[in-house]
């Protein structure tokens, strides 16, 4: 036998020693969680357990001592060679184990027995300890169990015990039931009660002025007396004033109460930590998953709490909320969260809306039938102070202050902010919670979304402005959570990105200290070959701001419906088509004939490859001709053509070669996905009191809820604020019939169809002549800055006498389109609506206005549009015949340089069309707006900026000055972007260089000027507004000295000035 | 001032005394064709979605049915008016006769706008259309079609009312069906064919071999790809087609080397007749503006597009070697570019001439309806050959024979076959 056979044997037979003594574990532990056997049966097979596990099992005998109760093993006798270990509950010895060989044995590590074998002994009698201690517990809650019984069953009077009980047993409880008790006798206006609660303090009682006036010192507070003394007394007078039982049952509700009394400290407090509230909740469902109950008053005042912490500070918002959201959504909903260690961040608007739309509909009567299969996808959710602990983590504080730099160069250098934010590292518990999320969510695609805290902002929705990514999701686990970390990082960038920052400058929002929660959710949809994709997506708006027909109202709703990823419904698409309807009008559709349905009907479908891990686009037709019959709901969406009509897929179409249009008319005819979508935007406008929008998809069996937020206007559909008392020689037409939202601000060139003249055409070429000319004016006149007014129906294409003959590409320029409807005899004629291409107006954000001027209530300015100066010979002199029909007015050279502006409010149903200076007060867009609109890093940032240039450059020797000032508006950071800068400059002796100096300063005036121009718009003819004084002034003017000492008390300094280089 | 507006009835009314004072037409046949035989208006009631009632008005006007039942459109429009109706009608009479169909001409309407209509209501429009002038219309009388805002769809409606009313079926009644339901095959490709099949005989006519002959298209629809398919066929080469463009919204004009191939481009064309400028370019088109169509060194023009593209401004640009016009677009010439197309001694062959493809088919439709035996696409497309040949050599005849410039010389025939039937039947 070698050496290393013989080590070899040994090897084994160590290992076949802890087998054994493993074994003997499992074993007790099976035995031990057998509810069926009892004490003694249990101690009784434990003991023939252990014998086995030892080295020489034939000889080993075994004992247990449990409270004067032997058991042994067969055979067992004390001899020399044993071993003994204790077994004790809460550090008291109650029995011992003892294993004992009958003979004796080879000498091994401690005296027969193994090092091991003593362990495992200890392991079995500290496991014993703990179950005698369950099983001494459990005795304990049964009796306690038995006790309550009794105490709810106890008979009239009974409460006195119940509460001597509690004075012995819970001091505390007891002092806090005397206490509650007596708020409820001073509640019922009990005189005796408020004796006693002087009694606490006699010194102090709150007289009622105190209390009530306007004293505003606080009141001084009360201290308890002997209350223990006392709430014998309260519960004296309490007997006279309440019945037994009633006493009886307040004091069982107290204690109740009292119990959960800890979810509600910890949800109120604000210093508790997410991990604490988590803790809390799990407590609270594990000591009692139902059956205790939070009165009704605490359970909503928990679950405001819980709101306010996790989601919002929005009253608003967690009024509405907390009546849906239960408690028990927040343990589910808490388990899918990832946050760092104490933790006070939330998720952000975006989940706060999703997570509450779900509950409302939940809540609603249709649950179970209309909205069966309406669901909201798996979603883990990370915390917003995540993003802040990444950035530390990574060292990138100062990235924050990014948001205060000129636009140009955050924008410049946004693309490298991207690459370091990619390249940054997670924090290692972050990482954690990410791979948890991963192995709940599966290999599913999923999403990255943001959901910024600044979202829950009224008024500022950040509609799109921040990142969503799609992750493929496919691959190893650690590729997985490599691309979800990746899309994280870049989300998390998107913070500073240009377009986000913009426009927080321009609604005051930048000094908010931006943090952004994210949610992971898991894609909707099924996979079909290489692609992931739900049947069907889109966004739905309870209030409709694009009616195609008059008889469609505001309430009817609108719906963006497109196949695959919903990405296509929510932005605008400039080359392709969602379908749109109006859920509560479904009849009444925007396209109608079948070319138009054809034409406008999406061609395009974005999707998830997950064989290139990518998100695509793909044309529609060469997906079908992959996939085909595969696709999800197929024939339910699309509809076949054939001679100019359609049919419905029949069970013989063969998908992958039929020439087929996404017309969703199964969906729409066959389904009750309309009346599904109807009632979910109707019921959440309801119940969350405002207008919302909702994104959902379909993966063919339900649809799933995506997103739900206060419906959000993009920048160009916001209700324009109307001021009152508008001057009236200023507003060149109002309106009140088919109002959408929109302003249209500062139009330079107006063209007007002349109705009348366009009428008194008499010969089709002149009628179609008009049409071109109107095309050529679209070509030449500046983007979105001029306006079409034209009679009837624009874009008429038999009866051009309706309305000018043009096509989208005649009219794709102008900022809106507004159809006249004169009065001819005894009726108005129908306007179009723009139907002929409303969908190519939508996506393009043009807007459109109807007019009907010969109304009594409205106004319309003919004189205006008929007989100011007619620039149409200038811009097109070949069509200058037609001078009479169309007219092109510049509006600044005919009202003194005002521009002409469009206010079209869709909630009032009001329109007026006014001229007005460029930035003026009227246009302040948003109520809540300031009416500067400031663009990029603030105005005045940006003229300090200049001017401490200016300083720096001017060579203070050769034009003799003394000190340079910068004062007024860009000095108080008030100046906005038609500010000038106003310098203050010090001119040593009696300033002879001046002149000189001025003309040097006039250059820069004139070139900021440009600069400010090309920045913002505004031109003022030079920026600099300068003022001079000399020393020799100084010396005797009190004027200057005035000034000058003015200087000194706003503190301004000077800047630092140049030298000759 | 509403008097002096363009008035369509007037302007119809206007160009027919130009060709009855060219022919010397008598007074009688004048009064008798300047105004339809038989209109009629009517109230239709429709109980909307929302459970309001609203009436619309509806028209049918006759204007001429001396050579056959009247055929003509029905048109959803929302500010129809009678005139329109008229002008419409009469234009349609014009229409059956230069292609010497035994019909006569009609229009119809109702005032409403399908944008503001659910398809329940649409169809009740139809149905309701029916009921008020049933009695008016029929396979044998007054054959209606699809026009203006108005489909297949309509037209089955409105058949199927009437079938109830009448209790027969009676599919002749309406053209524009879809195949299956009584519609004719063919239809897609006839007006394009019959484009070509008038070129074809335009070509003998002015003793020019096909197959040395070079062409330019405007437009690249349906009319446009099957006039291709059929002049290719023909052995002539198309060297250009222009084509709108809905992403840049404008038209391009594409031009390869020695001609076009069809089949290349129509897989990279969409279905509204828009080619990919990006895929062309790869496959070596150059890419011209949208108006060079005209100006190419070809034989032969077809602008098949929309109209009033061969205006005063661009009949210039003509090149020095074309040498036919064949309009497959409605009104692509306006009258000032006529005058000179006529002057320079171009061969045109006008519109309600050269597009009478489709009109024929629909006739061939109600005629295969009323045998309720359907023909193979193939003996539809021979006997539209038939027919647009024929109708050709009557026009191309005449205008030889008397001297006439093509347009006027087909506004003839089909006044004077007209004035020839009503006199036949001893109605003037």
């Amino acid at each position: 036998m070698t050496q290393s056979t013989k080590s070899l044997d040994k090897l084994i037979l160590t290992l076949e020693e802890r087998v054994k003594e493993l074994n003997c574990l499992y074993e007790v532990e099976e035995v031990l969680h057998d509810p069926d056997k009892d004490l003694q049966e249990i101690l009784n097979q434990i003991v023939n357990l252990i014998p086995p596990a030892f080295q020489h099992a034939d000889a080993c005998k075994a004992k247990i001592v449990y409270r004067d109760e032997e058991y042994t093993s067969e055979g067992f006798q004390e001899s020399p060679w044993c071993l003994s270990v204790d077994i004790t509950i809460q550090e008291r010895t109650i029995g011992w184990i003892q294993v004992c060989y009958a003979s004796e044995q080879q000498e091994s590590e401690e005296g027969p027995f193994l090092t091991e074998e003593r362990k495992l002994l200890e392991s079995i009698a500290t496991r014993l300890g703990q179950h005698l201690l369950f099983l001494k517990l459990k005795q304990v809650f049964n009796k306690w169990e038995t006790a309550k019984k009794s105490i709810s069953q106890a008979k009239s009077g009974e409460w006195q015990v119940i509460l001597e009980l509690l004075r012995r047993t819970d001091p505390d409880l007891f002092i806090r039931i005397s206490r509650k008790m007596l708020n409820l006798l001073i509640w019922k206006g009990v005189e005796e009660a408020e004796e006693l609660l002087q009694q606490f303090n006699p010194y102090a009682r709150y007289n009622e002025d105190e209390v009530l006036g306007e004293s505003n010192m606080p009141l001084e507070k009360l201290v308890f007396g002997d209350i223990n003394v006392l709430s014998m007394k309260i519960f004296d007078v309490a007997r006279e004033h309440f019945s037994d039982a009633d006493i009886l049952t307040r004091i069982q509700k107290w204690m109740q109460e009292d119990k959960t009394s800890f979810l509600v400290r910890a949800t109120a407090n604000f210093d508790t930590s997410l991990d604490e509230i988590y803790e809390a909740l799990r407590r609270y469902y594990q000591i009692n998953p139902i059956g205790m109950e939070l009165a009704p008053s605490v359970k909503i005042g928990v679950r405001a709490s819980l709101i306010r912490r996790i989601f919002t500070d929005q009253l608003q918002f967690i009024d509405i909320a907390k009546q849906y959201i239960r408690v028990a959504d927040f343990y589910e909903l808490m388990k899918r969260m990832i946050f760092p260690t104490g933790s006070h961040g939330k998720l952000g608007g975006k989940s706060a809306g999703v997570f509450l739309a779900y509950r409302i509909l939940r809540a609603s009567e249709h649950f179970h039938d209309t909205f069966r299969n309406v669901k909201t996808p798996k979603t883990w959710y990370l915390t917003s102070d995540a993003m802040i602990l990444f950035m530390h983590y990574n060292n990138m504080e100062e990235i924050m202050e990014q948001k205060y730099k000129n636009i140009d160069d955050v924008r410049r250098e946004y693309p490298h902010v991207v690459q370091l934010f990619k390249n940054s590292h997670f924090p290692a518990e972050i990482i954690k919670g990410l791979s948890v999320a991963l192995d709940d969510l599966g290999d599913n695609p999923i999403i990255v979304r943001s959901s910024s805290l600044l979202e829950d902002r009224i008024g500022s929705a950040f509609s799109g402005k921040y990142k969503s990514l799609f992750v493929a999701n496919q691959g190893s686990k650690t590729e997985r959570l490599e691309a979800l970390m990746d899309a994280i990082a870049e989300v998390y960038a998107s913070t500073i990105a240009p377009d986000p920052i913009q426009y927080r400058a321009e609604r005051g929002l930048l000094d908010f200290h931006e943090e952004m929660g994210i949610m992971i959710q898991s894609v909707v949809g099924q996979k079909i070959g290489p692609y992931f994709l739900p049947a069907f997506a889109g966004v739905a708006f309870s209030n409709n701001e694009f009616r195609w027909s008059p008889r469609i109202k505001r309430e009817d709703g609108l719906i963006r419906l497109v196949p695959g990823l919903g990405t296509r419904a929510v932005d605008r698409l400039s080359d392709d088509y969602p379908l749109l309807l109006a859920p509560g009008q479904p009849g009444l559709r925007a396209n109608v004939s079948p070319d138009e349905i054809m034409r406008y009907s999406p061609h395009k479908i974005d999707v998830v490859n997950l064989n290139t891990r990518r998100f695509e686009t793909m044309n529609i037709s060469d997906l079908l001709h992959e996939v085909g019959n595969r696709y999800p709901l197929i024939e339910k969406l699309t509809s076949i053509v054939g001679h100019n009509h359609f049919r419905q897929p029949g069970f013989n179409t063969n998908f992958t070669e039929a020439d087929l249009v996404f017309t969703f008319e199964g969906l729409l005819r066959q389904t009750d996905f309309i009346k599904q979508i109807y009632l979910i935007i109707r019921e959440l406008q309801n119940k969350m009191a405002t207008p919302v929008d909702i994104e959902f998809a379909h993966d063919g069996r339900n649809l799933y809820l995506l997103q739900c937020r206060p419906q959000s206007y993009s920048k160009s559909d916001i209700p324009a604020a109307i001021p009152a008392n508008l001057p009236k020689e200023r507003l060149l037409f109002t309106a009140n019939r088919y109002i959408s939202n929109g302003l249209i601000k500062d139009i330079q060139y107006i063209v007007y169809i002349s109705p009348d003249q366009y009428t008194a055409i008499d010969n089709l070429d002149d009628l179609r002549m008009i049409g071109r000319i109107v095309g050529q004016l679209n070509k030449k006149l500046p983007k979105r800055k001029f306006i079409l007014m034209g009679p009837g129906r624009w874009g008429s294409r038999g009866d051009i006498k309706l309305g000018v003959n043009v096509t989208y590409s005649d009219i794709n320029n102008t900022g809106a389109l507004i159809e006249i409807a004169r009065k001819k005899g005894n009726y108005v004629p129908d306007l179009s609506f723009g139907t002929h291409f409303f969908q190519d107006l939508v996506e393009a954000s043009i807007k459109y206005l109807p007019l009907y001027p010969d109304e009594n209530s409205v106004s319309f300015n003919d004189s205006f549009f008929e007989q100011t100066p007619n620039l149409l010979n200038k811009w097109l002199p070949e069509y200058a015949r037609f001078n009479k029909v169309v007219h092109l007015i510049d509006v600044s050279t005919v009202s003194n340089g005002l521009l002409f502006h469009i206010l079209m409010n869709g909630e009032e149903n009001r329109a007026v069309g006014l001229l007005a200076p460029a930035d003026s007060e009227l246009l302040s867009g948003e109520p809540d707006k300031k009416s500067s609109s400031t663009l990029t890093s603030e105005p005045w940032q940006w003229r300090m900026q200049m001017a401490e240039k200016i300083a720096a450059q001017l060579d203070a020797d050769r034009f003799q000055v003394k000190e340079f000032y910068v004062t007024g508006s860009t000095r108080k950071a008030k100046a906005g972007n038609g500010s000038d800068i106003d310098l203050l400059i010090v001119l040593k002796g009696r300033g002879e260089k001046k002149e000189a100096l001025q003309i040097w300063l006039e250059g820069w005036s004139l070139a900021l000027d440009e600069i400010n121009y090309l920045r913002t718009g505004f031109k003022s003819g030079g920026l600099l507004d300068v003022h001079f004084i000399t020393e020799e002034e100084l010396a005797v003017s009190a004027e200057a000295r005035q000034i000058m000492s003015q200087l000194k008390t706003d503190r301004i300094s000077p800047l630092t000035l140049g030298t000759a280089n | 001032m509403a008097e002096k507006s363009f008035n369509a009835f007037e302007m119809a009314q206007t160009q027919f005394d130009k060709v009855a004072d060219m022919i010397g037409l008598d007074r009688a046949s004048r009064d008798l064709l300047r105004f339809p035989l038989r209109e009629f208006h009517f109230s239709i009631p429709v109980h909307m979605d929302d459970g309001t009632t609203k009436v619309f008005r509806g028209f049918r006007c006759q204007h001429n049915d001396a050579r056959g039942p009247a055929k003509g459109g029905i048109r959803f429009h929302p500010q129809e008016t009678i005139d329109t109706v008229r002008a419409l009608s009469m234009w349609m009479t014009w229409k059956t006769a230069v292609a010497d169909l035994p019909l006569g001409g009609g229009k119809g309407g109702v005032i409403c706008d399908p944008h503001n209509l659910s398809m329940r209501e649409q169809e009740q429009i139809c149905r309701g259309w029916v009921r008020q002038v049933y009695k008016n219309i029929g396979p044998y009388s007054d054959v209606p079609a699809p026009d203006v805002m108005t489909n297949g769809q309509h037209m089955i409606w409105m058949l199927d009312e009437y079938e109830v009313i009448t209790g027969q079926k009676q599919p002749g009644l309406i053209t524009g069906k879809p195949v299956g339901l009584g519609g004719s095959l063919g239809r897609t490709e006839a007006t394009g064919f019959g484009v070509v099949y008038t070129l074809r005989e335009a070509l003998k006519h002015l003793n020019i071999n096909p197959e040395e002959t070079t062409a330019g298209v405007q437009g690249f629809g349906n009319v446009a790809q099957y006039a291709i398919r059929k002049y290719t066929e023909l052995g002539g080469k198309v060297l250009c087609v222009s084509c709108w463009d809905q992403k840049d919204q404008t038209s391009y004009t594409y031009t390869k080397g020695q001609g076009i191939d069809l089949d290349e481009l129509l897989k990279i064309t969409d279905r509204f007749g828009g080619i990919d400028k990006a895929q062309a370019k790869k496959l070596g088109y150059e890419v011209l503006d949208g108006n060079d169509w005209i100006e190419q060194d070809v034989d032969i023009l077809i602008p098949a597009a929309i109209e009033n593209q061969i205006t005063a401004d661009t009949v210039d640009k003509i090149g020095a070697r074309v040498k036919i016009i064949v309009e497959g677009a409605n009104g692509p010439t306006t009258p000032e570019a006529d005058a000179v197309i006529q002057q320079r001694g171009i061969f045109l062959i006008p519109d309600f001439l050269a597009n009478a493809g489709g009109v024929t088919c629909s006739y061939f439709e109600q005629v295969q309806s009323n045998m309720n035996y359907y023909w193979t696409k193939k003996e539809v497309l021979e006997k539209l050959d038939q027919k647009m040949t024929s109708a050709f050599w009557d026009v191309a005849n005449l205008a030889r024979n008397r001297n006439l410039y093509m347009r006027d010389a087909a506004y003839v025939i089909a006044i004077e076959r007209v004035a020839q039937a009503s006199k036949d039947r001893g109605w003037i």
